[in-house]
């Protein structure tokens, strides 16, 4: 028992990290239910943004970008968490507008058309910042290790499992304590009806699809400084987000936060325990609750349940 | 209806004197001849991943190959013959490589392949390449096996393997840090057979295995491993963790500040997985066949020709990835020259023992390939991060050099058993 506490510690942080990636993931399927399987390439994106911004590329070789590098490192984190974000919403937002002809057909168009747009993001990535490992520069505040029970920890996971609960709080008040939040879901509900009332239904669809971009850029850039930088970083996220909703419950909000919680104790407990079978935890834990309850843990019951 | 026109007899006789024509001019078992006009190119397939966990050190060991090519078509060709290539992605997926080489020999008329970083992506590769008696080069991939049990006729193996940089590192670990040890270990090919030398050469050297982590491929959080660590408390760890994986394992062992302690042996450390990393990322003492700054003759001329060659590159300097896929190129067409012929049973025939000076291979000491395993016996170099570089790319700092006898891998000599000649298909490019 004693071993175990730090990997449940682990567990749980880990498992708020994989909630934040999973967020934006998880509204566009919400809301617009469209599989966006170009999220792990906006992630990707997002972080290549904030490198950017950190390092003052933009401006290089120009007066500004000197002093601009000059500014602390602080300073230029907290604009990277800013301008990462909005540039992947600008670009999520383009890709929603490549989007529109698929609405109302099959879900494999869909499907193909941001497996095709991952592919692209992908290659403009190398083609903008080239194909080698990059390194994500983090304030030292932040950085380094703290003791805690005789085990070192990463200062900077906390600060990212933090930084998921701030995110996942604010997009539950954006959903549940807003006028805007009330219409995305009804959006989601009930499409025709939303739109009967008057709202725009092509501008909700155009916002929701943004804000999922940037929910993916940021959780690029918070999580890049653990896991390394390079151009396919994104593969590395929609497997772990696809699981997420399924295990939660298309749709539910709760329902992923939950089921990314259970993730991350299930691959922490199980990396210490019996290491090899860590990533396959993941999908056993979706056999497992899936078998049971095919509508994932929070999911709204489907017609033909009833 | 036409009546035939053959006998019984006219058969009979066709059959002996097709049957006598192939005593004769054997070999019995010819795949496929292609026309051995002088004008008609030297293809070769690069069989490199340009995606999956080793989509990088795939990019530059397909430079190192492509540059060999160009200076080959540049004196004129082989043989006469311009050398021409064509890149499959293997996608760093065994089945991927059984299926790009079976394409680039049945469908793209390659006549030899080389490439490979992933040591499972090489073993499926050089098993197609033997059922068509295609001579491929293993260029970067470095798991005992693919010069041990897995070895063929057809296949020759450019690398180190995990033996070779376990002995270089393992004695003198012991007697530096402690005899105490744990693995980590990528559980796949490579990981296992690394981990299992590793074992072996502690029990021989009197080290003990306080524990073994096994990584599944893919693996981005380390953290569960790295607490096991801290809790086991060993005095080195042993890390056979290779592509993104070992990436994402440095940045997070820099963060926790536990580069120093344990101590840290990282098998083999590809250049393009830490190209470009702060230093404090690249802990521990690590093995590789190459360094572009070693101080022997022809290594400054050669990172010229690199940078002539890629002026674009991110990658600034050439590594071992990149000079492994250039000089098994280089060799292979060396080899065809000499031969005089693409007959691919008298290329084997000449790669088969080759020795290689030093100085041509920009290496301490000889090399050779040994005709046993197929495998080159090379200068296997331990090195460490670079306390004073001289600029951003000097990031190695070279510890020691090991002879190719000192590092030998002795269990590949038992465990290879090349097929013969005569089983092996004919086959000309």
């Amino acid at each position: 028992m004693l071993n175990l506490v730090p990997h449940l510690v682990n567990g749980l942080t880990l498992g708020l990290l994989f909630a934040l990636i999973a967020l934006g993931f998880t509204l566009i399927v919400g809301v617009m239910e469209v599989i966006n399987l170009a999220h792990g390439s906006l992630f990707a994106l997002g972080a290549y943004f904030a490198l950017s911004t950190i390092g003052g590329d933009w401006f290089a070789g120009t007066g500004f970008g000197v002093w601009w590098q000059g500014l602390p490192l602080w300073t230029r984190y907290v604009l990277a968490l800013a301008i990462g974000p909005i540039l992947a919403g600008a670009a999520g937002m383009v890709l929603e507008f490549c989007l529109r002809p698929a609405y109302g057909k099959a879900p494999l168009y869909g499907l193909l058309l941001t497996f095709g747009a991952a592919l692209v993001i992908e290659e403009l990535i190398r083609l903008g910042w080239g194909t080698g490992e990059q390194h994500l520069e983090v304030p030292q505040a932040i950085n380094g290790a703290f003791f805690m029970g005789g085990l070192i920890f990463s200062k900077y996971k906390f600060f990212a499992a933090g930084f998921a609960i701030l995110a996942i709080l604010a997009v539950w008040l954006l959903l549940e304590r807003t006028p805007y939040g009330a219409v995305i879901k009804a959006g989601a509900h009930d499409s025709e009806m939303v739109r009967a009332l008057g709202y725009d239904l092509a501008t909700l669809r155009l916002l929701v699809f943004g804000l999922g971009a940037a929910l993916a850029g940021l959780a690029g850039v918070v999580m890049v400084p653990i896991w390394g930088l390079r151009p396919h970083v994104g593969i590395d996220v929609v497997i772990p987000a696809f699981l997420i909703i399924a295990i939660g419950g298309v749709g539910s909000f709760w329902g992923a936060v939950l089921a990314s919680l259970l993730v991350g104790l299930a691959v922490g407990v199980t990396g210490a325990y019996a290491p090899a079978w860590a990533t396959m935890s993941m999908y056993i834990l979706l056999i497992l609750i899936l078998g049971l309850r095919a509508r994932g843990l929070l999911g709204r019951k489907s017609a033909l349940e009833s | 209806m036409a009546r035939s026109t053959l006998t019984r007899r006219g058969l009979l006789g066709t059959t002996a004197a097709a049957g006598g024509l192939s005593v004769v001019n054997g070999p019995w078992r010819h795949n496929r001849v292609w026309a051995q006009a002088t004008d008609k190119p030297i293809r070769i397939g690069l069989t490199s991943d340009a995606s999956g966990q080793y989509a990088n050190s795939g990019a530059s060991d397909r430079r190192g190959m492509i540059m060999a090519i160009d200076e080959a078509n540049a004196r004129g060709g082989v043989l006469g013959r311009k050398v021409e290539h064509i890149h499959l992605d293997t996608e760093t997926t065994p089945a991927t490589g059984s299926r790009v080489a079976e394409r680039m020999i049945t469908r793209e008329e390659c006549g030899f392949l080389v490439g490979a970083v992933s040591s499972g992506v090489a073993n499926a590769i050089s098993q197609v390449a033997q059922k068509y008696g295609v001579i491929y080069m293993n260029t970067n991939s470095s798991s005992p096996s693919e010069s041990g049990e897995n070895c063929h006729r057809v296949k020759f193996v450019w690398d180190g393997n995990g033996t070779n940089f376990a002995k270089a590192a393992v004695k003198n670990s012991i007697d530096r840090f402690g005899k105490n040890w744990l693995l980590l270990t990528n559980d796949y090919v490579w990981g296992h057979e690394t981990a299992a030398s590793t074992r072996a050469l502690l029990a021989e050297y009197g080290g003990e295995v306080a524990d073994e982590i096994l990584v599944p491929q893919g693996t981005r959080d380390f953290s569960a491993a790295l607490l096991s660590i801290q809790q086991a408390n060993p005095d080195v760890v042993a890390a056979a963790v290779g592509g993104d994986d070992q990436k994402a394992l440095r940045q997070q062992v820099a963060q926790l500040g536990m580069g120093s302690k344990p101590a840290w042996i990282n098998n083999q450390q590809d250049w393009p997985d830490v190209y470009g990393l702060p230093l404090d990322n690249l802990f521990g003492v690590f093995g590789t066949t190459w360094y572009y700054k070693l101080d022997l003759p022809g290594v400054a001329e050669f990172v010229q020709r690199y940078q002539a060659a890629y002026p674009d590159t991110s990658m600034r300097v050439p590594g071992n990835v990149f000079y492994n896929g250039y000089m098994a190129t280089r060799e292979l067409l060396a080899a065809i020259e000499r031969a005089g012929t693409t007959n691919n049973i008298a290329v084997i025939k000449e790669l088969e023992g080759l020795q290689m000076s030093a100085e041509s291979r920009m290496q301490t000491y000889d090399a050779m390939i040994d005709p046993v395993t197929h495998q080159v016996q090379q200068t296997i170099y331990l090195a460490t991060a670079n306390s004073a570089p001289v600029d951003e790319n000097d990031m190695f700092e070279i510890l020691t050099e090991s002879p190719p006898d000192a590092v030998r891998d002795t269990s590949a000599d038992a465990a290879c058993k090349l097929e013969s000649y005569e089983d092996t298909p004919s086959f000309d490019a």
